[in-house]
């Protein structure tokens, strides 16, 4: 509680002056934006968005990073001086933008060789860019604690239902646009010797401009909005996402990453019924994923296939699913008798004799460390899933069909979620999550419910296995290690437990972090782990968080202490 | 005589070397409110949990309506005894309509299939379970927006909250543990009325309560457990009457404790 004195310390000596720092801050980072960012051109080639640009030379030329800083400052003057709700947690978003992307280019453009002079002055030239931008970046962020951290706020209203649809579809299309942008920005790797600077320094304001609409109250109205027309919302998400393809993003290239992001995204939402409903910790939950996938190569007719037999592959998937079901309801049967980090041990046991057992043929259905190669593409009407499509005139890239395919599995997924927790038994599963003995005492099965969201939990996880089988060709026990588990969970506490968007971005954030972060090659882990660490400390609630907004790992500080405290102490009477 | 609709024989309660219940005889008529009251570690809470099956009582019986309840809370929620919590113990980041409908769990038929595929089965359950559950905030009166997370609500709400959620369960018995803890005069006045009008719809109610104003005036009768033994047991007219209870328990002469009863008595009339 500590930090909360501190802040209204602040708040109190900066509250005269949060007004003028915040229009200070708003037009010094736009004027940033348009200074020029390096004195001379670096080994690697001219720093990108014209960092030779000067002072106003071509106002309307602004693009990059330098582009995105403008938004910013413009943005900033607006919730400076427009009456929005909670203000300090607007402008503290922005600012933390605006310093971020200056930061990183700065910082960047330093240690590429340019040293400090690059970005201050040298023989002559002035570039006080990245400079300006943090000032700016740091003035705001005191604006915003001038204002004051408020509640984010909350918006009653109901649209009528055609203005909602408008709503939804225009957000999803946003964020259609964005992962795409994320995708995109800064190229592939070694193609561009900035692209992870480049890369870094767009988080920087998407992340900016995300906290500025989750603290107004946009995102949590807008989840509310999706939920209450969750049909609608899968549909247009699903759509939206189809048109990826037609986006810069539609290479080879982004769709084999997207298809397999989506495989995970599939696997962390029915992750996210086991930990985000029922509140059940799963550290091993990656083995059932493998167990679809060791079924689904199996049956798939390829030459080190263990069964004789090839299966159609919708019965195949469907086979998968339930083998990854039962042995889903087998592990979740402890849940019986112990509970909370007794269970987490379980799990993980689970996950680790799982991973031994293959790693080690046992049983003869992995071949060991030989793997199971040569599973052959999917393919439908004689069109191989990993051929290029052209329709008419319109020619897709390579791996398109399985993009396609894997976005209706995870539109699938989505729906059996949200219907699932909008249902008896989702409700039983969070009354579960709150307070276990108070759900026993309302007459919910408890041993019953938790062994159910354990096996619905593994059968999504089996058919995304079985998808990823064929997708990938080969299914080794080397992709369903604890590692995996760890990052399948990452994920959804990353995203926002409970949270169905939440999931998808946590696993596109996670698999295309590492991706995108190639360029720092030894340092790439790293900077994912700290990445992870930042956004659990300025978000323990996920980035997208369920309207319940219950962090089980994080403890959140809201101001119900009164019903916490009890359970707390009636927790501890038992023990 | 008809069967009483809950009754508790010899029910003991032993925790390691602590005895907390010894040999507790409960009876409770059709259409009755029965009072439990004792000095704080009485076991009174811990004698609900031996009828709700959250404890399994060492030795002793509890029948519903001449029934062996089973020994498993679900079990006897879904045989019809309801109950609150002395410590408040809501789904705190549930919204207050979904807290009552998570009481409704036992009585709607939706299954697996249907909560997958919202069917239109799917749709007439649901519409009545919320209808049922907002007529009970209604008539707990909880009339504010239903849509705010439970833990929001002031400390009174909760208490009226938690009510709700046992009479979604429909319950012919309900345990109340401590329903005013806390509350002020007109919210304990309130609550009291409340539980007439549980009664006026049929469910039987036993009350755990140290205010014995409250007590007096609200039960048919009163059993008093001191130490984990019945001390008493009978109107309010005899208990209050009783030396043993003065002494063990109210801690005045019987004069004054006479006096509290008939203000409760005048109040309610
Ligand atoms: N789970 C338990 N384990 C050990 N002792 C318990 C437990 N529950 C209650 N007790 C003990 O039983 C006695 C009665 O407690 P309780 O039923 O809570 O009293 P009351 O509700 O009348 O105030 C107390 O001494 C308490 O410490
Ligand atoms: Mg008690």
């Amino acid at each position: 509680m500590s930090t909360v004195d501190t802040t209204s310390g602040k708040r109190s000596a900066l509250a005269p002056f949060a007004k003028p720092l915040a229009a200070v801050g708003g037009v010094l980072a736009i004027v940033a934006a348009l200074l020029p960012w390096v004195t001379f051109t670096l080994n690697d080639g001219n720093w990108p968005d014209k960092s030779t640009l000067q002072f106003f030379d071509a106002p309307f030329a602004v693009t990059g990073f330098r582009w995105h800083l403008l938004l910013l400052g413009v943005l900033i003057l607006v919730a400076a001086f427009a009456p929005i709700p909670s203000r300090g947690r607007v402008v503290r978003a922005l600012g933390w933008g605006v310093a971020v992307v200056s930061f990183i280019n700065g910082a960047y453009i330093t240690a590429k060789g340019g040293g400090l002079g690059a970005i201050t002055a040298l023989d002559g030239a002035t570039a006080f860019g990245s400079v300006a931008g943090l000032v700016a970046g740091v003035l705001t962020i005191l604006a915003g604690y001038g204002y004051g951290i408020t509640p984010v706020g909350e918006w009653k209203f109901k649209p009528p239902t055609p203005v909602a649809y408008l709503v939804l579809l225009v957000s999803f299309a946003g964020v259609l646009l964005a992962v795409a942008a994320m995708l995109t920005t800064g190229g592939v790797g070694t193609s561009n010797p900035y692209a992870g600077a480049i890369f870094l320094s767009f988080l920087g304001f998407a992340g900016g401009v995300l906290g500025a609409l989750s603290g107004v109250g946009f995102i949590r109205w807008l989840s509310v909005l999706s939920e209450e027309h969750r049909v609608f919302s899968v549909i247009v998400l699903a759509a939206c996402a189809l048109l990826l393809p037609f986006t810069d993003a539609g290479n080879e290239y982004w769709m084999t990453v997207a298809a397999n992001i989506g495989i995970y995204a599939a696997t962390a939402i029915g992750l996210n019924i086991v930990v985000g409903l029922a509140g059940l910790l799963d550290l091993g939950y990656v083995a059932f994923m493998g167990i679809g996938a060791l079924v689904a190569a199996n049956f798939s007719g390829a030459a080190a296939a263990n069964f004789g037999i090839e299966l159609p592959f919708p019965v195949a998937a469907v086979i998968a699913a339930v083998v990854a079901g039962i042995f889903g309801a087998i592990v979740g049967s402890p849940t019986l008798r112990v509970r909370g980090d007794y269970l987490a041990i379980v799990t993980l046991a689970f996950g680790e004799i799982f991973t031994r057992s293959a790693q080690n043929d046992i049983g003869g259905m992995t071949n060991g460390s030989n793997a199971i190669p040569g599973i052959p593409a999917l393919s439908l009407f004689g069109k191989e899933f990993n051929r290029e499509l052209s329709i008419g005139a319109v020619k897709l890239p390579a791996g398109v069909l399985y993009y396609i395919l894997i976005v209706l599995l995870v539109a699938a997924t989505m729906a059996v979620f949200a219907n699932l927790k909008f249902s008896r038994i989702g409700r039983a599963w969070i009354a579960i999550r709150e307070d276990e003995d108070a759900a026993r005492a309302m007459g919910i099965r408890t041993g019953q419910a938790k062994i159910l969201a354990f096996l619905i939990g593994a059968t999504l996880a089996g058919l995304a296995g079985a998808v990823f089988a064929h997708k990938n060709a080969t299914v080794s026990y080397e992709s369903f290690k604890f590692l995996e588990s760890i990052t399948l969970l990452a994920a959804v506490i990353l995203g926002g437990m409970g949270s169905i968007p939440g999931a998808v971005l946590g696993a596109s954030l996670l698999f295309v972090l590492p991706e995108k972060l190639r360029d720092f090659e030894e340092f790439r882990l790293m900077i994912f782990g700290l990445a992870l660490i930042l956004i659990m400390r300025f978000r323990p609630q996920g980035l997208i968080p369920d309207r319940h907004r219950r962090a089980e790992l994080a403890d959140e500080d809201v101001g119900g202490a009164p019903v916490d405290e009890v359970h707390a102490a009636s927790k501890e009477a038992k023990a | 005589m008809t069967t009483p609709v809950l009754e508790a024989r010899d029910v003991s309660m032993v925790f390691g070397g602590l005895k907390a219940l010894k040999g507790v005889t409960l009876t409770l008529e059709e259409g009755k409110i029965v009072g439990l009251i004792g000095p704080n570690g009485a076991g009174k809470t811990t004698f609900f949990n031996c009828l709700t099956g959250l404890y399994t009582p060492t030795t002793g019986q509890v029948l519903l309506k001449g029934n062996t309840l089973p020994g498993d809370p679900a079990k006897v929620t879904d045989a019809g005894v309801a109950r609150t919590f002395q410590n408040i113990r809501l789904f705190p980041s549930m919204t207050v309509l979904e807290n009552v409908l998570v009481g409704r769990h036992v009585r709607m038929k939706q299954g697996p299939l249907a909560s997958l595929f919202h069917g239109p089965a799917y749709h007439r359950g649901e519409k009545a379970a919320r209808e049922r559950s907002r007529e009970l905030l209604e008539f707990v009166g909880l009339r504010g927006p239903d849509d705010e997370l439970s833990r929001n609500l002031p400390y009174g709400d909760q208490r009226r909250l938690e009510i709700a959620r046992a009479l979604a369960t429909d319950p012919a018995v309900l345990l109340l543990d401590e329903p005013t803890a806390g509350m002020n005069p007109q919210e304990t006045e309130a609550t009291q009325q409340l539980i007439f009008r549980i009664r006026e719809t049929g469910v039987s109610v036993v009350v755990i309560e140290h205010d014995i104003k409250f007590i007096f005036g609200l039960c048919d009768s009163v059993s008093v457990l001191v130490q984990g033994e019945l001390l008493v047991e009978g109107s309010p007219e005899v208990v209050r009457a009783d030396p043993r209870v003065v002494e063990a328990y109210l801690g005045k002469p019987p004069e004054e404790v006479e006096l509290d009863i008939e203000a409760a008595k005048g109040e309610q009339a």
